[in-house]
């Protein structure tokens, strides 16, 4: 009678835990990325030195946040990890790749049962491929490299259940933004969440990544959904290895049940400062807009990029609003240039630059003057993260394109 | 581990981008870390200018929320913050904590304590006293692993040690 995550926490430590219990539990894999990652360095070899990382295949570094370098300290800090990367043989994905843990899921690292620990805070998005994947500090993962385990609190699972079919142009976006409109910045704190219910079964890989990512903003450690075959398959075809998928025990406790019926549901945004500052687009709309961020870890996939596109087509960006479209990835980036994305975005009048995370957090190009507003579909909007003074709404790439052709906040359903 | 030091307030859900503002994420130097310490709060620069090592934060619900940086770990024990007492902390905050040992503690009735107030904090069993109000609150006790990682100095020191 568990849930996922009490049974993969029971598989790592080889016993049987309970949420409440501490343990210290086996790793599958463990990451950094180029900023957080040099810390980590900087910590291990201050420690351990020269001292082999517990499993060079399973330690991986990747660069997404600062890409290219932007200046001279990030330079220097790449330096740092591409010679580590020399000496001690782990695993590196330089600045052509994208986004860390979607490179991950792309190169068959992540597959169902696994434990995986990164630098960065929305590593749980993983859990999309039933993997259990924390985002933590520096200390913990240069201990990680070290021992190749960690300590770990389990936490209580809450249950949401999603019913009903969303209508056109509302999203996976629009349902967990409407998600946390009600269980707040804190509803799942220190909590495990599984999503369920037949709108969440037909969810595609995307859609699951948009919903899991997003988590982090209502405190959840993780949320897991249970792989279905589109994901299994799609694991199966990056790895050698063996693929178990997993599933809840039909009697597992939850903490909670939470059910959400979107048969009705509307496109959705979230206001500054807040991601559970949440309204319907209607609500806000006519709001001014000086530029549109579409991508990051939540939205930044071909299917986000394909939505986008489809309301982007033949159209062009209001004059004076600024486009910014960035893929998660360079397989994505690719993929859209084949679908003949590129050109949509382009002829729009949009700016597309390399994979990565860009404008999710500041250290990217394109931060806000004081007081300018931006529609962002990535997954935060809290006060100063882009910029003093400037005013973030985080939406669904829908949303974004439409308010893109428009200038001010626009329902995609009216384009 | 009894510790003794004057309050300072911040409210509830701060996250670490006001904790350690993300523009100096690229910092690598503890030290230099440190001066950035709650810069982006409400009264964060009053605080800096004015705080004392051994000074205490008192905070109230889902403290550290937001991102993993233990930049914010890091620059509160660097600026002399000899303990944070929350309602709650965000995970990740929470472990940075113990894994870089700074004493952290939870404690329910945070709303009593006021800013200025003088506590006396016993870290291992979580009794605290306010010697200017002359009250006394009972913390939630920190599970016997994390004392055992905050005794040997910190998760790193913990694992080298080959505890485990
Ligand atoms: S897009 Fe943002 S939240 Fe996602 S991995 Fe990058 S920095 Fe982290």
């Amino acid at each position: 009678m568990k849930t996922i995550i009490e049974k993969i926490f029971s598989r790592g430590a080889g016993k049987d835990v309970k949420p409440g219990d501490y343990v210290w539990v086996n790793l599958d894999l463990v990451a950094m990325r180029d900023f957080g990652g040099p810390n980590v360095i900087q910590e291990y070899e201050s420690m351990f030195g020269e001292h082999p990382v517990f499993n060079k295949e399973r330690v991986a570094i990747t660069f997404d946040l600062h890409v290219p370098a932007r200046n001279e300290k990030v330079a220097i800090n790449q330096r740092l990890l591409r010679d580590f990367t020399a000496r001690q043989g782990v695993r590196l994905f330089d600045i052509n790749t994208g986004i860390g843990q979607h490179i991950l899921l792309e190169s068959g690292l992540v597959k169902p049962w696994d434990i995986i620990v990164g630098t960065d805070s929305h590593m749980n998005l993983l859990s999309a491929a039933g993997a259990a994947g924390f985002g933590m500090g520096t200390t913990d993962i240069a201990g990680a490299m070290y021992k190749g385990k960690l300590w770990f609190h389990v936490p209580k699972t809450i249950k949401i259940i999603i019913k009903g079919k969303l209508q056109k142009f509302v999203t996976a976006k629009d349902v967990i933004l409407y998600i946390l409109k009600y269980l707040k910045t804190d509803g799942a704190l220190n909590r495990a969440i599984e999503f369920s219910g037949e709108t969440i079964e037909k969810m595609n890989l995307s859609e699951r990544i948009t919903m899991t990512s997003m988590v982090t903003e209502m405190s959840g450690d993780i949320g897991f959904i249970q792989p279905n075959q589109e994901v299994i398959a799609f694991i199966k075809s990056r790895t050698e290895e063996k693929v178990e998928t997993i599933t809840s025990d039909p009697d597992a406790v939850y903490e909670k049940v939470h059910e959400f019926s979107v048969d009705s549901l509307k496109p959705q945004i979230a206001c500054p400062h807040s991601p559970d500052n949440v309204k319907e687009v209607t609500e806000v709309s006519g709001t001014e807009v000086n530029q549109v961020f579409i991508g990051s870890c939540t939205n930044g996939r071909l299917e986000d990029l394909k939505s986008a596109a489809e309301i982007l087509k033949g159209k062009i960006i209001k004059r004076g609003l600024r486009l910014i479209i960035v893929p998660a990835t360079m397989e994505v980036a690719k993929l859209a240039l084949k679908a003949g994305l590129y050109e949509i975005f382009l002829s729009s009048g949009a700016v597309v630059t390399n994979p990565g995370c860009a404008l999710c957090t500041t250290g990217h190009p394109g931060i806000l003057a004081p007081g300018e507003v931006m529609v962002s579909t990535s997954n935060r909007n809290f006060i100063g993260k882009l910029g003093k003074g400037a005013q973030v709404y985080l939406a669904s790439p829908a949303t974004a394109a439409a308010t893109a052709l428009t200038g001010v906040i626009t329902d995609p359903r009216e384009v | 581990m009894i510790i003794k030091g004057k309050v300072w307030l911040f409210g509830d859900d701060v996250d670490t981008d006001q904790i350690y503002p993300g523009k100096y994420l690229p910092l690598t130097d503890k030290g230099e870390m440190a001066t950035h310490a709650m810069e982006g709060a409400d009264n964060g620069e009053d605080f800096i200018k004015h705080v004392k090592k051994g000074d205490i934060i008192v905070v109230g619900k889902n403290f550290g929320c937001g991102s993993s940086r233990e930049h914010a770990t890091v620059a509160i024990k660097g600026i002399g913050v000899s303990v944070v007492i929350a309602k709650s902390f965000a995970r990740i905050f929470h472990r940075n904590a113990v894994n870089t040992g700074l004493p952290i503690l939870e404690l329910g009735q945070v709303e009593k304590i006021k800013k200025g107030d003088v506590l006396e904090v016993n870290i291992e069993n979580g009794e605290i006293k306010n010697i200017t109000q002359n009250k006394g609150y009972k913390a939630k006790p920190v599970s016997s692993l994390e004392m055992e990682i905050m005794k040997a100095g910190g998760l790193l020191q913990y694992l080298k040690q080959g505890i485990r």
